[in-house]
């Protein structure tokens, strides 16, 4: 298996892209930290704003993402979109988790609770219980087809409640700040400096998630590959040769 | 035969299975009653917490009805491969989704207009009123409330419990998958059931229905989309 093995070392033009990111990363935490004003009423508590929306966009962009490539495996099933979806899957839990744990963090000495039962923030524990409960139904089954195509469905419901937490806070008196960024050309109501340096954390934020996305994608396709291999192997009375199944 | 009938045909053959074995109406119709008994306890002797508490009560009473009535309900189609028959059916996947969806829907329904004097009764909660609107309207829109509450519930439930259906480990699979779904419809029942029963606020009550209208239209069409890909024969 010196193959699989060679596939599963990272290729040098990852580790630039890495190592670049995690520079930037270090750059946007300065300009979160350092560059930008303090806010009127917040004052230095602004800061953790930068880290807390960010990764709040891109949880809500790769749990959107994980239903999209499920839907496209549900489309064309083709493995690599399954590959994609659970990439996609482990980097949304990833980054709602962090969501919610950056929001108590700048929730607590701002609105003075770590937590209350309002609508933005249930939605958001729902989305980490829902992305939970795709990683549970994956574990239990074992043919590939049939895990891709349930888990892309629970992917999809999932994601279905995306749409509300974008409203929640607009829909319902809320605890959790109305956006201070339109998408609907409404306008910016903020700091320009601030809008910069926010954008910036989450362009970073984004660079984040693609790097891990196209390491765990290179890993799936191992995963995958192997999979075949042995479930061939189980199916085939005497070994043949050494063969190796590419995905 | 159109799809129409056929969805009529699933549900009747479902409510016509469950009228013989009674399976579904004891068990669930004991247990929810067994769970209004121990949340009363739970609440102890507090008149006012729980005269608040009673809608709660009777929706997780109903919740953890509804999980037993839609697993129940694929359950009984996995013996002698009656659910591959009914796969093999030429009507669409979508079909024998309605279907069990219609007869949950209604066997929850009638739970929840049985359970609901159960539960005024047990926790002391009386339909209010302001004097202003008529008893009988609030108890209308109540009345509303459940079946509109019930079947976003069960949407949610038919759909997983046929995705679970021959998963391993399914009792414990199904709550665990479909709660964090069904939150949102039982947020918006339970308020509206509140402001119905505690003051008889019309207003708000209609806020939370429309909720949970809302939901349910959502609910409908992506369970509907999405279900020929979760049985598989």
């Amino acid at each position: 298996m010196t193959d699989a093995a060679a596939r599963l070392r990272r290729p040098l033009w990852l580790r630039i892209y890495l190592g670049i990111t995690l520079l930037l990363f270090l750059a946007a935490a300065a300009f979160g930290l350092v560059f930008s004003p303090r806010d009127v009423t917040q004052g230095d508590l602004i800061r953790i704003m930068y880290a807390h929306v960010s990764v709040a966009w891109i949880a809500f962009v790769a749990v959107g993402l994980t239903a999209v490539f499920g839907a496209l495996y549900l489309w064309r099933g083709k493995r690599r979109d399954d590959v994609l979806a659970v990439a996609s899957g482990e980097m949304g839990l990833f980054f709602a988790s962090l969501t919610i744990i950056g929001g108590m963090t700048y929730s607590r000495p701002t609105l003075n609770t770590f937590w209350t039962w309002d609508a933005k923030l249930t939605l958001t524990a729902i989305m980490v219980a829902l992305m939970v409960g795709y990683f549970i139904v994956r574990g239990l089954i074992d043919d590939p087809v049939r895990r891709g195509r349930v888990s892309a469905v629970v992917a999809i419901v999932a994601a279905a409640s995306l749409p509300f937490n974008y409203l929640a806070a607009e829909w319902f008196r809320t605890l959790h700040p109305a956006k201070s960024v339109a998408l609907d050309g409404s306008g910016v109501t903020m700091d320009a400096t601030m809008l910069a340096v926010l954008l910036f954390n989450t362009v970073v934020a984004g660079l984040v998630y693609l790097g891990f996305m196209i390491d765990r994608v290179r890993l799936g396709r191992v995963e995958a590959a192997l999979e075949e291999e042995r479930s061939l192997a189980a199916t085939r009375p005497a070994p043949v040769g050494k063969e190796v199944v590419r995905v | 035969m159109n799809d129409l009938h056929a969805v009529l045909w699933i549900a009747r053959k479902d409510l016509l299975q469950e009228a013989r074995s009674k399976a579904v109406t004891v068990a669930t119709v004991f247990f929810s009653a067994v769970t209004l008994g121990v949340l009363a306890f739970a609440f102890g002797e507090n008149p006012l917490l729980m005269r608040e508490g009673a809608m709660g009560a009777l929706w997780v009473a109903l919740a953890f009805a509804g999980v037993i009535s839609a697993a129940q309900s694929w359950q009984a189609d996995l013996e002698d491969g009656a659910l591959e028959a009914l796969l093999a059916w030429p009507v669409p996947r979508a079909a024998v989704y309605l279907g069990k969806l219609l007869a949950n829907w209604g066997l929850m329904t009638a739970l929840g207009f049985v359970l609901l004097p159960l539960a005024g009764g047990l926790y002391g909660a009386a339909i209010g009123g302001n004097g202003e609107t008529a008893p009988a309207l609030v108890v209308a829109v109540l009345l509303g409330t459940i079946a509109a509450g019930t079947l976003g519930f069960a949407l949610i439930a038919v759909f997983y419990a046929g995705l679970t259906a021959n998963l391993r480990a399914r009792e414990s699979l199904l709550p665990v998958l479909m709660f964090p779904v069904v939150v949102p419809i039982l947020l918006a029942a339970v308020r509206a059931s509140n402001a119905l029963v505690g003051s008889g606020d019309l207003d708000l009550a209609w806020a939370w229905l429309r909720l949970l209208v809302g939901f349910d239209l959502v609910y409908a069409v992506v369970c509907l989309v999405l279900f020929r890909f979760v049985v598989e024969a």
